[in-house]
């Protein structure tokens, strides 16, 4: 589909003709996304292509963008940094808004410690500019190359840090929002125009429909400013970065630490994140490394932080006796960064931290508080500038399962998880890397008590028949979630594009609550009237037969 | 290899957007930020390294037949390699930089020329140079100069001014300057005069590999013709064409190719350049691309790809990387730090992500505009380090940088290596 | 209406609620019943309810508010005992029925591991605390007020707690509910709505309070004075119980190193109670009769900054020393000192007056009998320019600023600030009465000009604030036609209110 020219030039009026277009690599551009090989039939690299492609430079810009939309019934998504699917069209008939021009941190209130921010700002240069007065920002599990307004306003957001740094949803202060029918409204204190400080409120929160436990990812208007909680950092003004590409690290002082902790069995690591919860440690909490697979990840981070090695030496690094002993010991670990605002606080923690060891039998690993891997795990777990490693294997990963909950429930699937992972991993069409190839928080939430396990499956977005097995796999961890009643991870939502209304309608109404639906319906139908955000939004599809749905 | 040996490169992009920015690691404040200028100055994401894997895919799917937008994305950029380096700091499958290339050489190879770089290109063909000049011209810089021709003399160095010193009037004081300075210390060095040919490397930028080649059989065959063995250029450009290009393309063999730092350094290093003076500045350093990331030795490699573990993908034999790991960082700035009174300071972005000066890659032919915004943005990142000078070791950096401090009427002063070296001495 | 029409409709009334409970033990009509809940202590008119009911439970709860749905009655939830101060427990429309949940008051689950406790509206805090501190558990709570408060009303209206450094977000510590909407549907909010239901025994798996899908539910009933729907339990995030808790004192002339002084501490996330009192509000806080609080007005210092330090269930002495002298550091810094006294007030007295939720009456009223609080949120750092807006103006209207408490609460982890100005009066006294009602709606206007936040919007802040915000109002009221459709839930609040002279005028119904 195309829009017509008199309305594109509607649209070329407000952003001016630089900042719109419609020429087909543009377009086509846009409709690449990492994981449409799974949503598209035969591996397709491209999801839809959008109409047009927008690039506004302001709240107002989109609002005059949405009343359009809204006269001519024009779909339209917004999207920060863009990456993953979320990011695209779903279907045909789309014009997309890349927040690019909105890029500018509008203001850092050191005292109170939040900062303003447009959709385009990324974490590494928020944190940047934090650093400079002692605070940090929140880094979302994505990285640092990924937007804190898209995570805190449209997505999810944990990260290694959100045992004391929260989850994006907590970090939110107020928001400027574009609604779906081109009104503007602004939550918290920024209602009455008094400040960025409080996102919830007057009375109850408009915040309430702003994010649940996820975002709408685009698909209920454009998010244009808001207000993220910022944090101390006791570290240097600049993080202090040494080191031959890639095997960058970070020397810090030493009230800042690192380290890979491991245990002799589960219920042991269980129990020691409990401990840390109580115990009020930790800046950073976060079982990363093992992303890259318990059979795998050992060899590959020691070889990563040779800057003389690639990933042709992974073989021989697999065949070494100290990382063959070293695979062993991290099978049940994690990693953890201990920051102390003083002397007396770090060594406080560290002797917390020894205790909580001793009494769960858990141990610092040595070969990996070495100072080459200790300043490469901080710098890290710091800026987290090293995400594109889930996909170093071989281009394509998602994550599966994704069980959060409190350590005692997520430590009840994993093992789940491991088996369902590790069958498929036989048939060689997704990388091998061990059943446990699972990352994530170990807080979860301010203060922890939710930890999260994101099982990764890697495979060839190049090679079909391994995008063939990644599937196959996927719906079978999506269907073994279902089976245990648990809610579904992230491979489910590539089987649920793919549903009829019908079928989504008789899925939602079968769920544990079916009334979510139907309350996101009605919000949709009072701030999207138009219907013109995509289904990223779920809503219970309007009963066929037209019978009015009753309240519960 | 041709772009279509680049699919499943394209395929595996995962649209990260790592390689809009400069090393995320090293990012040290928002303003500067970001590596990528076709990206910074367009603003879509269809500009960057991404977004042309993605444009390349799709031209190859037969998606789009040929038009301007296409041309303008392959082309609105320096193919400075940052987002090469960016890239590779997490993916070891993926060759973004090769990829631009090529789609570029496709473009070329089936007619889809941009109407700027066609003068250009004529220009080449007919006076053996990127300048729009003529080749008689070349060597004027040499009239006060008493030094060899190595057509008819035998000299142990071959000075290479290359296209850009040997035909700008007021860059080519720093051709003068260099070859004063080997001769005082006592080089035998020598030059070929108005006989001297672009090296090709602009040409191999632009797509245009036959002029390339044709360059590259000249240059090497009249090196072997006058028994060069060591040849010396102050244009990282040329440097880059020769060390890299020639290399991988098997035009080059036993000879020496080094940067004017090098060769000065190797003299200060035996005594036979003295600091007599001082120069009493704060200056801070700009890596030229092509002396920097894109300048590691290239190492042949004939290999397949290899799955492990399934869908692990490697290479038999071991593929080398380049990711600017060990391109030519440290040899300028000892060399600075080496002259008396010289204060160095760093700019944000340095080494293997460095900004671009924004002149290469065909941009300053074609898009003028964008190769001083370009510009622009590394003199404010000069600016903010507080350095009176901004130093480099190119001269199509340093023509770009002079262009836009003129232009926008900025304080920065603009200097070659060299030019610091001569008032030292 | 006749006498026997009069009581023929209110038989009707309590007759038609005892059958939908199949009860009538809780549905009280008495006239002294339905005087006591037909005012309170602000300044909102007084209005009798036509019915009392307790429901005991969630699907008594649900069977009223379908009721409720099908005759248009209106129903004020009621959580904590009397006296009530906001207004919002008061009818604003006759013929309304009070849903008094105090007797809702079962501690469900205290689930120790996870340091989570499930309970009911009517759980007071000392009734809680108590049962936590059995499980080596506490919740960090708000300043004690009184006896009956109920844990979950004082989450759900946000009202600020102690420990600034656990509130990730200003709903800290509440996490996840079930709540009967407006429309009688009922709904669990939180992770765990999607994941697993609330059994009893079995463990909480899910914690966040976030969702489920893409919406907040709890957000909707928090500060919503009970205009969404009612909440029939709530999951409450507790902390490790001191081993080890003491208390410090940091007194100042002036209030601005008491603010540096707070925001080094909330930057360095050291202490656990952290809060700023004039000498005023510290004396009606801790004096127990006239005769202390005149004592402690004259003894303490103009502002005081009190502290807690606490040591947990690990290495809590040293946790205790490290931070007392870290803190003792800091101060030092800004030239200020730390203490363990001030006044006659020590440590051990202070903790024990926070975690004694057991006053009858509260401790605001002791001094004059009554007491208007003025509060609202900003950031610490602007809270001077307020005291001395009000300072100026109780001025002008010849209120006595040496009576004026405040309560400065940083919040959220130091992103905000609750401000609190506390005006006694003794409303005994019908001049003082009508000064005082003068004086509240002229800070309040005052205030708000100045970008105070009324994010707490009872009675006649209301209007005033959501006149302000046009936009988010209506954004609001859409929504609120989603969860109560027919409007039953308080109507009255929030979104319309008369001003104070109109109600004064239109007197009682």
């Amino acid at each position: 589909m195309s829009l017509e020219k008199d309305i594109y030039q509607l649209f070329e009026d407000i952003v001016g003709s630089e900042n719109i277009s419609n020429d087909e690599p543009i377009l086509d551009s846009y409709s690449f996304q990492w994981g449409s090989e799974l949503f598209r039939p035969n591996g397709n690299r491209f999801m839809p292509r959008p109409d047009a492609v927008l690039l506004p430079g302001s709240a107002e810009e989109v609002q005059s963008i949405a009343r359009i939309c809204n006269k001519y019934k024009i779909k339209f998504k917004a999207f920060s940094t863009g990456w993953c699917v979320y990011a695209a069209p779903y279907k045909e008939g789309q014009i997309l808004l890349d927040m690019r021009r909105m890029d500018r941190i509008l203001d850092i209130d050191e005292k109170n410690m939040f900062a303003v921010i447009e959709p385009n700002v990324i974490g590494a240069t928020l944190q940047a500019e934090a650093m400079k007065i002692g605070l940090n920002t929140h880094m979302i599990g994505s990285g640092c190359v990924s937007s804190p307004l898209a995570a805190a306003t449209s997505f999810l957001g944990h990260g290694p840090d959100s045992l004391f740094m929260g989850q994006a949803a907590e970090n939110l202060l107020a928001a400027e929002w574009v609604l779906p029918t081109g009104d503007i409204v602004r939550t918290g204190a920024m209602g009455s125009g008094i400040g960025w400080f409080s996102g919830d409120g007057p009375g109850p929160s408009i915040r309430a429909i702003v994010r649940g436990g996820s975002g709408a990812r685009g698909a209920m208007g454009v998010f244009t400013k808001c207000a993220v909680k910022l944090y101390p950092w006791p570290g240097p003004t600049q993080l202090p970065v040494e080191g031959t590409i890639p095997a960058y690290g970070s020397t810090l002082p030493k009230n800042i630490r690192a380290y890979t902790i491991a245990f002799p069995d589960w219920k042991a690591y269980g129990d020691a994140h409990y401990k840390i919860y109580n115990a009020e440690i930790g800046y950073i909490l976060h079982r990363q490394y093992n992303k890259l697979g318990e059979d795998l990840a050992p060899a590959f981070f020691k070889m990563y932080i040779d800057p003389t090695k690639t990933i042709d030496d992974l073989e021989e690094m697999l065949e070494k006796p100290e990382i063959k002993k070293l695979t062993e010991e991290l099978r049940i670990s994690t990693q953890i960064v201990l920051a102390g605002m003083t002397s007396r606080d770090i060594a406080w923690q560290e002797k917390a931290l020894e205790e909580i060891l001793a009494e769960t039998k858990g141990w610092k690993v040595a070969a990996m508080s070495d100072p080459e891997m200790e300043k490469f795990t901080l710098l890290y777990l710091i800026r987290l500038g090293f995400k594109g490693l889930n996909m170093v294997f071989s281009g394509g990963y998602r994550g599966s399962f994704s069980q959060k909950g409190t350590p005692d429930f997520a430590l009840k699937y994993r093992p789940i998880a491991a088996d369902v992972l590790a069958k498929h991993q036989k048939t060689g069409l997704i990388v091998d890397s061990g059943g446990d190839s699972m990352m994530g928080p170990g807080g979860g939430m301010g203060g922890g008590g939710h930890i999260g396990f994101e099982q990764f499956c890697f495979y060839d977005p190049s090679d079909l028949s391994s995008i063939n097995g990644a599937l196959e796999y996927f719906e079978d961890a999506a269907g073994t979630a279902k089976k245990l009643g648990l809610t579904s991870g992230y491979e489910a939502r590539i089987f649920e594009t793919r549903l009829s209304e019908e079928e989504k309608r008789t899925a939602y109404l079968s769920s544990k609550q079916p009334a979510l639906f139907k309350y996101q319906r009605k919000i949709k139908d009072i701030f999207d009237p138009n219907d013109l955000g995509d289904d990223q939004y779920a809503v219970m599809p309007r009963d066929p037969n037209g019978l009015e749905d009753v309240a519960s | 290899m041709s772009l279509s040996d680049y699919i499943v490169n394209m395929k595996r992009c995962i649209r990260c957007s790592y390689c809009k920015w400069t090393i995320l690691s090293q990012i040290k404040s928002w303003r500067f930020a970001r590596g990528c200028p076709s990206e910074g100055f367009t603003k879509f994401h269809s500009y960057s390294a991404g977004g042309k894997m993605a444009v390349s895919l799709a031209l190859l799917e037969g998606r789009f037949n040929y038009n301007d937008r296409l041309l303008d994305i392959a082309y609105k950029c320096q193919l400075c390699g940052a987002c090469d380096v960016a890239c590779k700091v997490c993916r070891y499958l993926m060759e973004p930089l090769e990829t631009m290339r090529e789609l570029r050489t496709k473009l070329v190879e089936d007619g889809q020329l941009l109407p700027e770089h066609m003068l250009t290109i004529e220009g080449l063909r007919a006076e053996d140079n990127m300048m729009l000049k003529q080749k008689k011209e070349r060597g004027k810089y040499l009239e006060d100069s008493n030094v060899k021709n190595v057509t008819n003399e035998k000299a142990e160095v071959l000075f290479h001014a290359g296209c850009r010193l040997s035909f700008d009037e007021e860059l080519s004081t720093t051709a003068r300057k260099a070859l004063n300075i080997l001769k005082k210390a006592n080089v035998d060095v020598g030059v070929m005069g108005k006989d001297e040919t672009c090296c090709g490397g602009r040409a191999y930028d632009l797509g245009y590999r036959g002029e390339f080649t044709k360059y590259a059989e000249h240059n090497t065959e009249a090196w072997r013709n006058a028994g060069i063995k060591t040849v010396v250029t102050c244009c990282s450009d040329c440097y880059y064409t020769f060390k890299v290009l020639y290399a991988k393309h098997g035009f080059i063999k036993n000879v020496e190719v080094l940067h004017i730092t090098e060769y000065l350094k190797r003299l200060i290093d035996k005594g036979k350049i003295i600091f007599t003076k001082k120069v009493p500045m704060k200056i801070t350093y700009h890596d030229p691309c092509h002396l920097g990331r894109l300048a590691e030795d290239y190492v042949p490699w004939n290999g397949e790809e290899k799955k492990i573990k399934g869908q692990i993908v490697t290479y038999e034999p071991k593929k080398p990387i380049r990711r600017g790991a060990k391109g030519i960082y440290e040899t300028p700035r000892d060399l600075l730090k080496s002259i008396p009174g010289i204060q160095l300071v760093e700019m944000e972005r340095i080494k293997e992500y460095a900004w671009c000066c924004g002149a290469s890659g065909g941009v300053k032919e074609a898009y003028p505009e964008f190769a001083l915004w370009t510009a622009n943005e590394r003199i404010e990142e000069a600016e903010s380090t507080g350095a009176e000078a901004l130093v480099t070791a190119c001269p199509w950096c340093e023509r770009n940088f002079l262009d836009a401090v003129n232009s926008d009427g900025k304080n920065m002063r603009i200097y070659d290596i060299v030019d610091l070296v001569d008032q030292a001495m | 209406m006749g006498i026997l029409d009069a009581v023929a409709n209110e038989y009707s009334l309590k007759n038609e609620l005892a059958t939908l409970l199949k009860s009538n033990q809780n549905i009280f009509d008495e006239p002294q019943i339905l005087e006591s809940y037909s005012k309170d202590n602000s300044f909102s008119s007084q209005r009798k309810p036509k019915c009392v009911v307790k429901p005991t439970n969630k699907d008594e709860v649900q069977s009223i508010v379908k009721w409720a749905n099908l005759t248009g009655t209106p129903l004020v939830p009621v959580s904590s005992g009397p006296p009530h101060f906001r207004g919002d427990t008061v009818p604003s429309i006759a013929g309304s029925v009070i849903v008094d949940l105090s007797e809702m008051k079962k501690i469900i689950r205290i689930d120790t591991r996870n340091k989570i406790a499930i309970i009911e509206p009517g759980v007071t805090f000392s009734q809680l605390q108590t049962e936590l501190a059995k499980e080596g558990l506490t919740i960090t709570a708000p300043l004690p007020i009184r006896n009956s408060k109920s844990v979950l009303t004082s989450l759900l209206e946000r009202e600020p707690v102690l420990i600034p450094r656990y509130q990730w977000q200003i709903l800290d510590p509440l996490r996840f509910l079930e709540v009967v909407w407006g429309n009688g549907d009922s709904l669990r909010t939180g992770e765990i709505g999607l994941y697993s239901p609330v059994e009893e025994g079995k463990p909480v798996e899910q914690l966040a309070p976030f969702g489920p899908l893409q919406l907040d539910y709890y957000r909707l009933v928090s500060g919503a004075q009970g205009t969404m729907g009612i909440v029939v339990w709530a999951a409450i995030k507790c902390e490790v119980l001191p081993n080890l808790h003491e208390f410090f004192f940091v007194s100042s002339d002036t209030l601005e190193p008491l603010i540096d002084l707070s925001y080094k501490l909330l930057r360095f996330r050291f202490g656990d109670e952290l809060f700023i009192m004039n000498n005023m509000n510290l004396a009606y806080m801790v004096g127990n009769d006239l005769a202390e609080i005149n004592q402690l007005k004259e003894e303490l210092p103009k502002w005081i900054l009190v502290l807690g330090v606490a040591g947990r269930d690990r290495l809590p002495k040293e946790r205790v020393e490290f931070q007392k002298k870290d803190i003792a550091d800091i101060s030092q810094q800004l030239g200020l000192k730390v203490s363990s006294r001030v006044s006659f007030i020590n440590g051990k007295q202070m903790e024990t007056f926070l975690s004694g939720f057991d006053r009858d009456i509260p401790w605001k009223i002791t001094y004059k009998g009554g007491c208007e609080d003025i509060f609202f949120l900003t950031t610490l750092n602007r809270t001077k320019d307020f005291i001395q807006s009000v300072w100026k103006l109780s001025q002008t209207r010849k209120y006595s600023t040496a009576d004026i408490g405040v309560y400065l609460q940083p919040v959220q982890q130091g992103a905000a600030c609750h401000c609190e100005f506390s005006f006694p009066f003794d409303p005994t006294q019908y001049s003082q009465v009508v000064d005082m009602e003068e004086l509240y709606e002229h800070a309040s206007d005052m205030l708000l000009k100045q970008d105070a936040f009324f994010s707490r919007p009872y009675g006649i802040w209301a209007n005033m604030v959501y006149n302000r915000d046009a936009q988010g109002t209506t954004t609001l009221m859409r929504v609120k036609e989603i969860f109560d459709p027919n409007n039953i839930m308080n109507p009255g609040r929030l979104f319309w209110t008369q001003t104070l002279k109109s109600e004064r005028q239109g007197g009682l119904e």
